[in-house]
């Protein structure tokens, strides 16, 4: 048994591609140039967030002062931009802020990208979970970070978010020992959002960035790739646009956190829009654990899916479900902008499409095995399969 | 080389095994102290009731007159100072809860000594009895009992059609309503039975109350139900 997982590992490892290096092949196709443009967003976060912490005070009184110093007086250049001075400070925290938004942007992407193309079979398992760890790790990088601007937004994202785990306490078995209080305790250094959980939530903020960055330097080490398999251009293009942006659009404040007054309608970033709205649907204990087995389903999504085929058509039932994901994170992003939710229809309906429409993907999966049956039986060989990536 | 026999074998696997025990109870004692490390209110080898020591201490405040409340859905909001541990080298930290006195129009239950039920039953477990066991006034905590936000008093339940995702109130209960901007829920602070129902939204519960005592002219909150985040 161990044996048999050793070399399962074993096999993957050899086959394990971050950052889509072996994907050469596919320079002319921007689908394919996600792998180098995550690390080199990443990278431009990182040494961003470096000088950012330079002038950052992680206190619940300074914060915000603190970030509006960097904004508006840190370095002000001899040039302004619609009356605004433009200073480095702001360039820095544009090209911080912007960058991680790419970041987030491309790792989505990505994902969308291996599941659609079914990238995660054989022998891409692995690739595929760490590609899903790495959303994941960037989304909490994301909370986490976004709290230190201690600003409404941040303030209440950050209580809403660690109350979620306080529900499972609910649960049978488990509930009682109040680990869900625990987890929720140790993030927020306490029972209340206070300095503690400024302090824990600054180091988790760097804390990821820094363990990923060192294991990720030691997988490069040792497979010999190219760190960043792209041409200089589109890197100067980037930088180029995450300049203009930042100057343009400067990243914003907000209000300072103000712990008795909520604002009407509170939003978050806006990878987590989708999940706002999703919350204002169910009971509070599935708020916890709709993504808990969201992402669970991710993660093993490569044994779930023992169809044959590569392509989406290949596979109905995966496609539709993929689709769904894909049409809901949407959905839902722009009801909550609209401010709509009716939360006496709404989950009722939802409920009722979802199920339809998987029970039509499943019916569509069963069809199309049929086909292949028959078609098999009738003697025409079904077309070659594409080779395996990598 | 010849290929080892079955026998060796199996000592080889023994004598893993035999190493691999003391390693794993070494990492296991290494989670207490590691608890302990993360939370420091835990004590040694409690690692099966670790929020035990998180209580948090009131300071008793005179949140309104009788004046100011006088007359029905007349209300007042005011923050109540929570000590809550913390861990940070000071051990502890003040957190506001803001709450809301409100005047019913009409008088509802809020304890019964003889049954020990009511909307003030959590009393007991903080070994305490209601002072006020019926009355029109009432007094919420303003922390959502779902996750945490601030949420308001509107007077006008329109206005609650109108920001808060649409709920429209059956006609009984067209009056003054508590809704959070958060996600929407909404609550019925003058619900004889169950103060502060859930009308709409995904709030699990009814929003936490206050103890309170009436000194002279005075509305002193003394004690507000444990559980949630501050």
């Amino acid at each position: 048994m161990w044996e048999r997982v050793r070399d399962w590992l074993a096999q993957r490892r050899q086959k394990l591609d971050l950052f889509d290096e072996t994907l050469v092949a596919r320079q002319d196709n921007p689908l394919y140039l996600m792998g180098p443009m995550l690390y080199y967003f990443w990278l431009v976060t990182v040494v961003t967030g470096v000088i950012l912490m330079l002038w950052y005070e992680p206190t619940t009184t300074g914060a915000y002062t603190s970030i509006e110093r960097i904004q508006n007086d840190i370095g002000r250049l001899a040039l302004t931009f619609l009356g605004r001075p433009v200073t480095l400070g702001g360039l820095t925290r544009g090209l911080h802020k912007y960058g991680a938004d790419a970041l987030i942007t491309i790792t989505f992407l990505r994902i969308y990208r291996m599941y659609f193309l079914a990238e995660y079979k054989k022998p891409g398992e692995l690739s595929w979970m760490l590609a899903f760890l790495g959303l994941i790790l960037g989304m909490v990088s994301g909370i986490t970070g976004y709290l230190l601007i201690w600003n409404q937004r941040a303030f209440w994202a950050a209580k809403v978010v660690l109350t979620v785990p306080v529900y499972f306490d609910e649960l049978p078995l488990i509930g009682p020992l109040k680990f869900g209080s625990m987890i929720a305790f140790l993030f927020l250094g306490g029972p209340a959002v206070g300095q503690a959980t400024i302090t824990r939530f600054y180091a988790l903020h760097f804390g990821i960035s820094l363990v990923l960055l060192i294991l990720v330097e030691v997988f490069f080490q040792r497979t010999r790739r190219k760190r960043i398999n792209m041409s200089l251009f589109p890197l100067a293009l980037f930088m180029v646009m995450l300049v203009v942006i930042s100057i343009i659009l400067p990243a914003e404040s907000g209000r300072r956190a103000d712990p008795t007054k909520t604002p009407l309608p509170i939003l978050s970033d806006w990878y987590f829009l989708a999940l706002y709205q999703y919350v204002k649907y169910t009971p509070p204990l599935w708020a916890g654990l709709g993504p808990g087995l969201l992402i669970g389903f991710g993660l093993i999504v490569p044994f779930l899916d023992r169809s044959k085929g590569r392509r989406p058509l290949e596979r109905p039932f995966f496609t539709v479900v993929g689709a769904l994901a894909v049409i809901y994170f949407l959905a839902f992003t722009a009801l909550i902008l609209f401010n709509i939710a009716v939360i006496e229809r709404d989950p009722f309906l939802i409920m009722n499409i979802t199920l339809v429409v998987l029970a039509l993907g499943l019916f569509w999966e069963l069809q199309y095995r049929r086909r292949r049956r028959q078609a098999a039986a009738a003697g025409i060989s079904p077309p070659a399969r594409a080779p395996a990536h990598g | 080389m010849s290929t080892p026999s079955p026998e060796l074998m199996q000592r080889r696997k023994f004598l893993k095994l035999v190493t691999t025990l003391p390693a794993l109870a070494a990492a296991a004692a290494l989670v207490s102290p590691l608890l302990r490390f993360l939370k420091p209110n835990v004590e040694k080898f409690k690692i099966y009731a670790p929020t035990v020591q998180d209580a948090a201490r009131g300071e008793v405040i005179a949140v309104a007159t009788l004046k100011e409340v006088a007359n029905p859905w007349d209300y007042k909001y005011f923050v109540f100072t929570q000590k809550y541990p913390q861990y940070t080298p000071e051990g502890f930290k003040a957190a506001n809860v803001p709450g809301v006195v409100i005047k019913l129009p009409y008088k509802i239950a809020l304890f019964d000594p003889a049954t020990g039920q009511g909307p003030l039953r959590w009393a007991r477990d903080i070994g305490k009895t209601p002072k006020v066991t019926e009355s029109d006034l009432i007094i919420f905590s303003r922390i959502c009992p779902h996750l945490g936000c601030i949420y308001n008093f509107v007077p006008n339940f329109k206005e609650v059609t109108a920001g808060y995702g649409g709920y429209l109130p059956p006609p009984p209960r067209q009056h003054a309503l508590m809704a959070c901007p958060c996600h929407l829920s909404i609550y019925d602070p003058a619900d004889p039975q169950v103060p502060g129902r859930v009308l709409s939204g995904p709030a699990p519960r009814p929003p936490r109350t206050f103890l309170y005592e009436i000194q002279g002219e005075n509305i002193i909150a003394t004690d507000v139900e444990p559980g949630g985040i501050a």
